[in-house]
């Protein structure tokens, strides 16, 4: 059973309940949209370099290396930029069991990531600066972890989306989900 | 607050906290008073070791902390347009209105008002220190000072002399530069509840002991003094690379119990410092406005300074003398005699009524106030202030500020702003149980998402 559904550009949010008669688990997943106008683009490139290399091994006469090269080169940005290797990243939540955190590649590869409740101190939002940029992460502070464990690892979903699987992990695990909602301490990456 | 708009500045500089000075505990203290002010301020530098990211401090002030390795004196790695993406990002999330940039010696700054003007924000800078015209660093200095004073909005110099050197030095008009000097917090710097007795005069000195605040000085003036008065003391507070020379005095003249070196001095422990003596002693051969100077009078002690730059603004009680070691055994021989008739309580409540941060944010509120009425100019109108900065200098300017514009066209269409998400106000709520408890208002309310 879906229960909400907020979509941006690039992501889309959806809450699923499964199970919904015993309150057994809460899927959360952000899904990544593909992108139909990108895909045209960069072929559209590729065709335009390999076009170019093979007018200039015909009219020109270069030898047939350009043609070679520019093909290996196309071949590179195509794999570079339509390669979309994360295709869903979810976190299951199971109420006094754990939080599970999937990662979904396009590949069929799942790597999935079990944190049991008690382990789990508190699920915290936080704004994260790189030396270009400033975004927002959903984090969890997990006993006897130095660092804090990013739920979404691949993906930067907006802080809209964020907000309601942060105020269901705070359900979840117990913790006050509407006042002191930051820390002093954050992995900047 | 009344009728007066909220404004949202960021501050930005690359010296705040962690970093103890003059500049840092301005920025400080002024952001402080500001948000008391009803109005928002969020401060921007370069991260510090370990401390990057956003942190929050006193008052719900917000701090970024960007990570962008300081290269030289704890300046950022000048790249012109490098931290164009960083800047548009913070100045879109936090909805800033106006950007406020701190010391000429900062690349940040620099950077920060140059990105800051040619997206349109209104542009306020404050010049901290006086700078020379002669030798080739201070040369270049200059000329990135006019280029990014050409197009600022308003500046603010902490004394009138200090107006006077960066008019000079950048070419900006007079009536654009108001003097706002610093100020002292009275609170913290408060005379002991009884002077220290006995028939010794404790002459304190605490400065970095480096050739600009007349460590040389000190080598020839604490000798002569010594030989002069036999019951005065000396206790000198500070570290640096004069330190040596002031060793080699104390040992020449054999005044090793006439002369105390403390060395450096955490800036928690000054007061403790200053209230065990009765006369301060600042020797600097230049000073835009000497805040050590009114530390000491909060503290009741009797200064005794060179008469340079924005010394002799301060307040009428000090001794001044020329920056040469005769005339200084004169002016401390004059404030031995009059040391009887000084009430260190009484100087105490002039300092503050003098100098306090909550006058210096209000008239630095009316700067900003000014600077958000100037018109909105185009580039062209802009391009043409940055031509008269020189032959070659202007069409140079000119062309770094087409390319930044260009730079931040293209960053708009791959990174829309609409894209950037705002960041919800804090709102503080005092809770006497808890302590101060912070609230996200818009997190809590899911329609304001939807």
């Amino acid at each position: 059973m879906v229960e909400s559904c907020i979509s941006n550009k690039i992501y889309s949010y959806k809450h699923e309940c499964k199970w919904p008669n015993s309150e057994a688990a809460d899927v959360h997943s952000i899904i990544v949209r593909k992108s139909r106008s990108k895909g045209f683009l960069v072929f559209f490139s590729a065709l335009l370099i390999l076009a170019n290399a093979i007018l200039l091994f015909l009219i020109k006469d270069k030898s047939i290396a350009v043609v070679f090269w520019s093909f290996i080169w196309d071949v590179l940005i195509v794999k570079l930029l339509l390669q979309k290797p994360v295709e869903k990243e979810s976190v299951v939540i199971m109420p006094a069991l754990g939080v599970q955190l999937e990662t979904h590649y396009v590949s069929g590869n799942i790597i999935r990531r079990f944190v049991p409740i008690d382990k789990i101190l508190k699920p915290v939002l936080l704004e994260c600066v790189t030396p270009v940029t400033c975004y927002w992460s959903l984090s969890l502070i997990v006993q006897e972890e130095a660092e804090l464990m990013l739920v979404f690892k691949e993906l930067h979903p907006p802080v809209k989306m964020l907000v309601p699987i942060w105020k269901a992990l705070c359900a979840a695990t117990g913790s006050e989900g509407s006042l002191n909602t930051f820390t002093e301490d954050g992995p900047c990456c | 607050m009344g009728d007066s708009k909220r404004h949202r500045i960021l501050m930005v500089s690359d010296f705040f906290y962690p970093n103890f000075g003059g500049v840092e505990n301005h920025i400080y203290l002024l952001s402080q008073c500001l948000l008391k002010l009803g109005h928002k301020v969020v401060v921007m530098t370069h991260a510090y070791g370990n401390r990057s990211g956003v942190r929050y401090m006193t008052g719900g002030l917000k701090v970024y902390y960007v990570p962008w390795k300081p290269f030289l004196l704890q300046n950022t790695l000048p790249t012109f347009y490098g931290t164009l993406p960083i800047i548009r990002t913070i100045l879109i999330r936090e909805q800033i209105s106006l950007v406020h940039g701190h010391q000429a010696f900062s690349t940040l700054c620099h950077e920060a008002l140059m990105h800051a003007r040619t997206m349109g924000y209104k542009v306020v800078f404050t010049d901290h220190s006086l700078y020379g015209f002669a030798d080739v660093g201070s040369i270049h200095m200059n000329k990135v000072l006019q280029f990014t004073l050409a197009d600022v909005s308003q500046a603010i110099c902490v004394s009138h002399t200090s107006k006077e050197n960066t008019v000079l030095r950048s070419g900006l008009p007079p009536e654009k530069v108001y003097v706002i000097p610093n100020a002292v917090d009275t609170a913290m710097f408060k005379p002991a509840a009884e002077r220290p007795s006995g028939n010794e005069i404790i002459i304190v000195v605490i400065s970095r002991l480096v050739y600009r605040k007349g460590a040389d000085l000190l080598v020839e003036v604490i000798p002569e003094v010594c030989r002069m008065y036999p019951n005065v003391r000396f206790i000198v507070g500070g570290d640096g690379p004069k330190r040596v020379r002031l060793e080699e005095m104390r040992e020449k003249h054999s005044l090793q119990d006439r002369v105390e070196m403390l060395g450096a001095v955490p800036h928690a422990q000054v007061r403790s410092v200053l209230i065990s003596g009765h006369i301060f002693l600042n020797s600097s051969l230049t000073e835009a406005f000497c805040i050590a100077i009114l530390e000491a009078a909060s503290c009741g002690l009797l200064t005794v300074s060179t008469r340079v730059g924005g010394v002799p603004e301060a307040y009428d009680m000090i001794v001044l003398a020329e920056p040469d070691p005769t005339d200084m055994v004169q002016a401390i021989k004059k404030a031995i005699s009059i040391l009887p008739m000084i009430d260190p309580q009484d100087m105490h409540n002039r300092m503050k009524k003098l100098y306090d941060w909550h006058d210096v944010a209000k008239r630095t509120e009316i700067v900003y106030d000014h600077a958000l009425n100037c018109s909105n100019q185009s580039l062209l109108e802009r391009l043409s202030r940055y031509l008269t900065c020189g032959a070659w200098a202007g069409k140079l300017f000119c062309l770094v500020m087409i390319i930044d514009f260009i730079l931040w066209r293209l960053l708009q269409l791959w990174k829309p702003a609409e894209d950037i998400e705002v960041v919800p106000d804090i709102v503080l709520s005092h809770d006497e149980d808890r302590g101060i408890s912070q609230d996200f208002q818009a997190f809590n309310e899911d329609n304001s998402l939807r």
